[in-house]
């Protein structure tokens, strides 16, 4: 219930029954407004009201002043009382209406240049114009006009059309008086009655019209609504997927538990690399070794080894279990297969073979609130003929354009590429290059094909680095993990 | 990556040249190194760990004067072929270490600074490549204090000074009490097999690999010297030893070999002998992805140290006496692509015609995610690791804790196994975000690890809590099914007890027939030990492979 509404029930309450203007008082309401809050309680049935409709004239600025100084063609009337007049003295706008309408009523005559009066204006003489003595009442009492009205039709439609009057047919309300439910409804409401929530009844009653909705105060402080989110660290992870695929990449999959052998020996790490320490590496109790079923390729990286290394190869060093330290291992098992697989004709492969992985990967850390044990990493390989340095530059970079990163090579060293690729991104924030992965083409001793007819081009990087790269949001690496829903909420989507 | 500390003086003064900092930084960088930091007193650089030789302040010089075309140093070979030295070889000592190679450096001359960097050299290339000096050891004598017939062999557990102190020792004290010994005793044990020493007409020069004996201290008066390699691979300490006999030459040394004499059988070192590699122009360029052309291979041979004549159609390639990691062709072709320059090979475009594809697990994983989203759920990503308390004892279940990997090698106990399955991680994510508006609903969608017939099974798991004051059991069920609903799962319902959650408020999830997971209200005590104040509900799943 609106305000204006309330108190009319209010007043209402105490007398019962009341005039419009008596109302007015006492609610102290304007005019319009009082009239907006009867509507709304008539309509809502807490109000009868008792109108009548009068018609009322309202005198424009010209009326009024000719309502004291008479019309035009009476002030001529008079002049012409005492004789005829020659026209051409007649020169002023006033008396050029009046000839008009002397002449239009019959009540004077031009006879060679002179305006003389005929017999009715003689006749009219003393009583006066009909419409200069209706001006003078009207303005004197505008609601007379329903009276007059009545004897003066023609005269009164003569001055509305000379825009002298103007006529409104006015609705008054005469009495009001409360119902039995205004009676009920008035004096709880202390509020107004401005419509707040809408609910269904609002709507499809449509009980708005005519009424006002409370106005909100815009600048009341909220707290924020909580989409639910991604995690950060997936949603990067779910970006640099597109950039695979839309390079024409397949994902492949990988165990995150794996043998030392995948993880270090098939790439060529020597069994006593230090990478391969306990320090670094997490070995498994349960299982403690797993089983190495491809015997052909095992026993052709034993060779390698100890050529390359000159020391025995352990094959039960390669056997433990570890968890995975980089996706690499999920990429050998791939280029192992294929290879294989291409070398027995067993399969035609669309050549380039480009695969990717993204996933967990482990470093022996000592775990606290800023230093965690995982990590998620992600590696490529293309399989296939006649590939150079050139074309993993080429790959490289337009996929970490994708990401949003500029990167460059530098010559580096890792076990089973040859030639060693490092490559570094640039940091705007710092204005420097910043270590991001390794490439290179893997060396024949993993491919097993001799002359290199087929080349294997490889890298792998960090995630989070990229993350922490393009995000300065987020402190450190250990922040990605194990949050609190504070954190997600806050994090900003670009 | 080993990091080297270099003398700045000593440096400028082996270069021969002025070389600015920016220029030095270009340099390394371009050779594959990095200047950690550079200042009027030292250089710090890192360097990659196949190439020991960078590891010694000459050889660095070496390398960046020839990379600089500054000087063409390309080959290192004996002067006398005659051995100076004779070092016999015991039998006893092959059961400890076996194998050991020498040299004699004459006219050395000596100050602070170039003993400090054969030291330093020594020192590191021994801790990283020589695998803390198990795998190979090296050690320097003041070659006029030796006095008569030197040999190697195990011995008993004798005695001697050794270095800075005054006292004699017994080798098994060492291992005891000096800090060296302490730190390298490890690789000869017990000494069940004997001490590997090298000794002369006078006593022990050294306890191999561990320390050196006072008398023979080497100082900067020391004019001649006997250098040992000694380890467990003759390839290696050879190639070792030839690295060395080119840093003393370098020095200007006189550089003379030694006999090593075992059962009869005599070889002498350091060899020094030049291993050449031939490999096809085309080859090198195809790989590099350039066209380098025959007169310019053989420049970009020399700045990186090699020797290089064109033989036929090929071009023969002189292995630098001082690097360990040339192994074969595809070695040498990078180092002719690290002179080429990494910056200047253009980039070539594959031909792309294939079509990317995600694996059908990611695909899945995708559209189950997408769901606990719509659903109004936050991502969680948690790690793999974690501990029995918080897997389970936190969880009050002792469900799969015979079926868990177990980690060997953990450093704390804050992880010491990996999760069998995701809520606990979620249960840790609520536990810290009690400050946070509610509801809170969070998921994780990933792998879970067990041992099943001693493989490794890592399977998808999805799981979930809903936490707030009004949590129910029906309404996790709803979404349950609004899951199964939508994937098309056709999930099954039934009774379940799972100490986790309340008696006869938890349900199994049966989806064609198999056991996939469970749903329900959450123990009041599973809450409470993860510090969760309000009622919660949870679920979790096996991923079906559809």
């Amino acid at each position: 219930m609106h305000k204006y509404e309330a108190l009319v029930l209010k007043a209402l309450k105490q007398s019962g029954e009341l005039s419009f203007d008596g109302l007015m008082e006492k609610t102290g309401l304007g005019r319009s407004e009082l009239l907006w809050a009867l509507e709304n309680l008539k309509q809502n049935g807490s109000v009868e009201l008792e109108s009548s409709e009068k018609a009322t004239a309202k005198i424009g600025d010209e009326g009024k002043a000719y309502s004291t100084s008479g019309l035009p063609e009476e002030k001529l009337l008079e002049k012409l009382e005492k004789g005829a007049v020659r026209v051409s003295a007649l020169k002023s706008g006033e008396e050029q209406i009046g000839i008009q309408w002397l002449k239009k009523k019959g009540l004077a005559d031009i006879k060679n240049g002179m305006l003389s009066l005929t017999a009715s204006g003689i006749n009219a003489l003393g009583k006066g114009i009909e419409e200069s003595g209706l001006l003078r009442k009207l303005a004197g009492n505008p609601d007379s006009y329903a009276t007059l009205y009545k004897e003066h039709a023609d005269a009164l439609r003569n001055l509305m059309s000379r825009k002298l009057i103007t006529v409104e047919n006015r609705r008054s309300i005469e009495r009001i008086r409360i119902t039995k439910k205004g009676l009920a409804s008035a004096p709880s409401v202390k509020e107004a009655s401005l419509i707040d929530a809408i609910d269904r009844s609002i709507i499809m009653g449509r009980r708005w019209p005519g009424k006002e909705f409370k106005q909100y105060n815009v600048n009341v402080a909220v707290e924020s609504a909580n989409a639910a989110r991604r995690h950060p660290l997936r949603r990067l992870v779910g970006e640099i997927k597109d950039a695979y695929l839309s390079m024409g990449f397949q994902e492949i999959h990988g165990p995150a538990v794996e043998s030392a052998f995948w993880v270090f020996d098939s790439l060529f790490m020597p069994q006593d690399h230090p990478a391969r320490d306990a320090q670094d590496t997490f070995y498994i109790s349960n299982p403690s070794t797993l089983k190495l079923d491809d015997a052909e390729y095992v026993r052709s990286m034993k060779r390698a080894h100890e050529a390359g290394w000159h020391e025995q190869w352990d094959i039960d060093a390669a056997r433990q279990t570890v968890l995975r330290t980089h996706m690499t291992s999920v990429s050998a098992r791939y280029v192992r297969n294929v290879i294989k697989r291409m070398l027995l004709k067993e399969q035609l492969f669309d050549m380039p073979v480009k695969l990717f992985s993204v996933g967990r990967t482990f470093r022996n850390e000592n775990v606290d609130y800023k230093h965690l044990a995982d990590f998620y990493q992600m590696d490529g390989v293309i399989i296939g003929k006649e590939l150079t340095l050139s074309h993993l530059f080429d790959t490289l970079t337009k996929i970490y354009k994708r990401l949003g990163v500029e990167i460059r090579f530098k010559p580096s060293y890792f076990p089973f590429v040859e030639p060693g690729v490092e490559y570094l991104a640039y940091h705007k924030a710092s204005n420097s290059w910043v270590e991001m992965g390794g490439a290179g083409l893997i060396r024949n001793e993993i491919t097993g094909i001799r002359k290199k007819s087929i080349q294997v081009l490889a890298w792998g990087a960090g995630v989070e680095r990229l993350m922490l790269m393009r995000d300065s949001s987020i402190g450190s690496i250990a922040e990605l993990y194990g949050n609190s829903i504070g954190w997600l909420r806050k994090r900003r989507m670009m | 990556m080993p990091t080297a500390t270099f003398d700045r003086r000593y440096f400028d003064r082996l270069m021969k040249f002025k070389i600015t900092d920016k220029t030095l930084e270009d340099q390394c960088g371009k050779m594959g190194m990095s200047l950690e930091s550079i200042s009027k007193d030292e250089i710090v650089v890192e360097s990659s760990p196949n190439r020991p030789d960078l590891l010694d302040c000459v050889g660095f010089a070496r390398a960046l004067k020839n990379f600089m075309h500054k000087s063409k140093k390309l080959t290192y070979s004996l002067a006398a072929s005659k051995p100076y030295l004779e070092i016999g070889i015991g039998k006893e000592v092959g059961r400890v270490r076996p194998f050991i190679s020498a040299f004699v450096a004459l006219n050395v001359k000596l100050d602070d600074s170039s003993l400090a960097n054969l030291i330093n050299f020594s020192e590191k290339f021994c801790e990283g490549y020589g695998r803390k000096r198990r795998k190979i050891a090296m050690g320097m004598h003041d070659l006029d204090k030796v006095k008569g017939s030197v040999s190697y062999n195990a011995y008993g557990d004798e005695s001697f000074v050794p270095l800075n102190e005054k006292k004699e020792s017994r080798f098994s004290e060492i291992i005891k009490k000096n800090q060296k010994g302490r730190e390298y005793g490890y690789t000869i044990r017990s000494g069940e097999n004997g001490y590997p020493a090298l000794k002369d007409d006078v006593g022990i020069l050294s306890l191999i690999p561990i320390i050196n004996s006072e008398r023979t201290r080497v100082t900067t008066s020391t004019r001649n010297i006997l250098v040992d390699i000694t380890g467990m691979s003759q390839y290696l300490i050879n190639k070792c030893a030839d690295m060395f006999a080119a840093t003393f030459m370098d020095i200007g040394a006189d550089v003379r070999p030694v006999m090593l004499r075992q059962m009869g059988k005599g070889y002498m070192q350091p060899g020094l002998k030049k291993r050449f590699i031939e490999i096809e122009l085309a080859r090198a360029e195809k790989e590099i992805g350039v066209r380098i052309g025959f007169n310019n291979i053989i420049s970009l041979a020399n700045k990186m140290g090699y020797e290089a004549a064109l033989v036929g159609k090929k071009i023969r390639f002189g292995v630098p006496e001082y690097r360990m990691d040339v192994i074969d062709e595809q070695d040498v072709v990078e180092d002719i692509a690290i002179a080429y320059g990494y910056d200047y090979i253009p980039a070539t475009s594959l031909s792309s015609a294939q079509q990317g594809e995600l694996n059908n697990m990611s695909r899945l994983s995708e559209h189950f995610s997408e769901l606990m989203l719509g659903l109004g759920f936050d991502e969680m990503v948690n790690s793999y690791l974690t501990n029995d308390d918080t897997n389970f004892s936190r969880m009050r279940t002792e469900r799969d804790a015979d079926y868990c990997i177990r980690l060997k090698n953990p450093r704390s106990d804050n992880i010491t196994i990996m999760r069998t399955w995701l809520l606990p991680g979620l249960m840790k994510n609520l536990g810290m975000s009690q400050h946070d508006k509610m509801p809170h609903n969070v998921f994780e969608l990933d792998l879970a690890f067990a041992v099943k017939a001693e493989s490794a099974l890592e399977r998808y798991h999805l799981a979930a809590i809903s936490s707030h004051s009004r949590a129910n059991f029906n309404d996790m069920k709803a979404i349950v099914q609004s899951i199964s609903d939508a994937m098309g799962l056709g999930v099954k319902f039934s009774k379940y007890r799972h100490s986790s959650f309340i008696e006869g408020r938890c349900a199994k999830i049966t989806i064609a027939g198999k056991e996939m997971g469970f749903f329900g209200e959450l123990h009041p005590e599973t809450l409470y030990n993860f510090n969760i104040e309000e009622p919660a509900v949870a679920f979790e799943m096996e991923l079906p492979f559809i």
